[in-house]
């Protein structure tokens, strides 16, 4: 059995049909990728596997339980967590308090929860920012502080989403140290949504590429990258049949 | 141990905040020494009833962020629970006040876990629809005297008397909510710091996110909205015990659950230290206003007018209230 078990899954809004049929598996320790033009249902899957969203059909395994039906927070409780994509921090909390709200899903008291918080910052390298607002940082830190914030409720599996979208390439390569951080140190499995293709291609044991919200193909980043349908997918079909791909 | 410990501690407050207080609460404990009249004092009592109130509505409507306009309901039911057991059967305050808790909680619960279904703007037209239906139902039930109200009377009850918190001169009132004042504070400051505590800021500044962080949104909301509930409905009885005289019209108006809302957004919303300044700044306004304006001149309902004007001027230049502008003098400060 492996770790996470996606088995048709189908998620409608109304008309539209936003995860079509998807399964597949991530093994435990895996770094799988998950790639796709704009709108294939990237974001809604991530929903979908956390709970935000009910699925239409099918079914979702995680760790050997069936969490089709739990609800998000349950869904964490059993140790999946994830980030945002456009995750703009309003509110008046701090990068310590932040990271202090995801230890607080384990910790019962707040010394345990600062103490775990700490440790993560270190372990992230930025506990000179503890004392920011969130607000206040630019988005490169912003993007660390939320994984750092998924961190704290001591995940197995972490879902990343889109977490280089508008850095620079030195920040890419920041995070990219930090994802890897993430998985080889900390040795929580990690599913990520990725545009940046020079990260996702060079850090994925494995991608998954969904169009149109339907699994399109799936295998190591060097078949991936040679795929027609891939190609297609994000080129368009005009530039597949010049080239003579599909 | 930890709770006690997290209490008192105030130390990530700056030095400059720790030394207002100190001062404040100083002054407020020497105020009745030194010569005053019997109208500061009333004002006195009021400023620390609205704090009260403000300090309980902060931890739902300001930590959570939900805007929660029928806490006047809640005044109600201490107040109510605290002059029926006393006059129907001679439970004095001490013991009605803890079951007019329990009695607000066990309500807060039940019309709580719909209400949170809703959000934004449809829960805060919710509470006041709940809160003005109690009142409604308070104005027609002869057991409690519809809308006549309940009297204690000194007759009956002759002060001073500690347990039924009959007392003749304000000074004894004073004292006993300035000690609910203090310990007011202490748990609000354990509050702010607890885990439920934080669940709510998270859930204030993002429900997916605090979802996904593993805090049952729904069940976090309900639980703060009770722990209002107890802060409103102690000081309900108490209010009871000080006016000895209460009717559906002045303990659960609709003006009530805007007062109390509006202390905690005035002074700030989400900080400590919000809802007494607030009450600080409002209660004596209204007060002398409606003295000077009201009485002397004739200008009634001028103290409505000064809610509007403030609501619309915390809405458009300072969500956050007077706290926030201290807050962002100080960021700017800082960086």
């Amino acid at each position: 059995m492996a770790f996470l078990e996606i088995h048709n899954l189908t998620k409608d809004f109304g008309g539209l049909r936003a995860n079509n049929n998807i399964s597949f598996t991530v093994e435990q320790d895996e770094l799988v990728g998950l790639i796709g033009p704009n709108g294939a249902g990237k974001t809604t899957l991530f929903n979908c596997i956390s709970g935000l969203h009910t699925i239409t059909s099918g079914q979702i395994i995680f760790d050997g339980e069936d969490i089709t039906a739990l609800k998000a927070h349950e869904v964490a409780q059993r140790g999946l967590a994830r980030t945002f994509q456009v995750y703009v921090a309003a509110g008046d909390l701090t990068v310590i308090e932040n990271v202090m709200v995801g230890c607080f899903m384990k910790a019962r008291s707040r010394s345990r929860a600062k103490a775990h918080a700490l440790e993560i910052l270190k372990n992230m390298a930025i506990e000179d920012l503890s004392d920011y607002l969130v607000s206040e940082l630019p988005v490169a830190a912003q993007k660390r502080v939320t994984m750092a914030t998924a961190i704290g409720s001591a995940p197995k599996l972490l879902l990343l989403d889109e977490v280089a979208a508008g850095l620079n390439p030195n920040e890419i390569e920041g995070i990219m140290a930090s994802i890897r951080h993430i998985h080889e140190q900390m040795g929580i499995t990690i599913i990520l949504i990725e545009h940046v293709m020079e990260l996702v291609m060079k850090i994925s044991h494995r991608l998954i590429v969904l169009d149109y919200g339907e699994k399109i193909a799936e295998g190591d980043p060097e078949t991936i990258s040679k795929s027609p349908l891939v190609i297609k997918a994000y080129l368009g079909e005009r530039y597949a049949k010049e080239h003579n791909l599909s | 141990m930890e709770a006690i410990k997290n209490a008192l501690d105030f130390s990530d407050f700056p030095r400059v905040d720790l030394m207002v207080a100190g001062a404040v609460s100083i002054a407020l404990v020497v105020f009745p020494i030194f010569p005053h009249s019997s109208f500061a004092m009333s004002t006195m009592i009021q400023f620390l009833m609205f704090s009260l109130y403000g300090m309980g509505w902060n931890t739902i409507g300001g930590y959570g962020g939900q805007v929660d306009l029928g806490k006047a309901q809640y005044v109600g039911i201490g107040a109510y629970t605290t002059a029926v057991m006393l006059i129907r059967w001679d439970i004095p305050f001490w013991f009605s006040m803890p079951i007019g808790v329990c009695l607000s909680v066990g309500w807060s619960f039940i019309i709580g876990y719909p209400l949170f279904r809703l959000k934004g703007h449809y829960f805060a037209i919710a509470t006041i629809a709940t809160s003005l239906v109690l009142k409604d139902i308070f104005e027609v039930w002869g057991f409690v005297g519809a809308a006549r109200g309940l009297e204690i009377s000194p007759i009956e009850f002759p002060p001073p008397d500690f347990m039924r918190l009959i007392f003749r001169e304000d000074i004894y009132y004073f004292y006993v909510i300035l000690v609910f004042f203090f310990i007011g504070i202490l748990y609000i400051n354990w509050f702010r710091k607890s885990r439920l505590g934080f669940q709510l800021r998270s859930i204030k500044d993002n429900e997916d996110v605090a979802r996904s962080l593993g805090i049952n949104v729904h069940w976090a909301k309900i639980k703060t909205y009770a722990i209002a509930t107890a802060f409103v409905s102690m000081v309900g009885s108490f209010h009871a015990c000080y006016v000895r005289s209460i009717e559906p019209e002045d303990t659960m108006s609709l003006d009530i659950s805007i007062m109390i809302a509006l202390m905690a957004m005035l002074g700030g919303a989400g900080s400590l230290w919000g809802p007494i300044i607030g009450a600080g700044i409002l209660i004596p306004l209204k007060s002398y206003l409606k003295d000077w304006l009201g009485a002397q001149a004739g200008l009634v309902g001028i103290d409505l007018i000064l809610y509007a004007i403030i609501i619309m001027l915390i809405s458009a230049f300072e969500p956050r209230g007077v706290w926030g502008i201290v807050e962002k003098i100080r960021r700017r400060k800082r960086n």
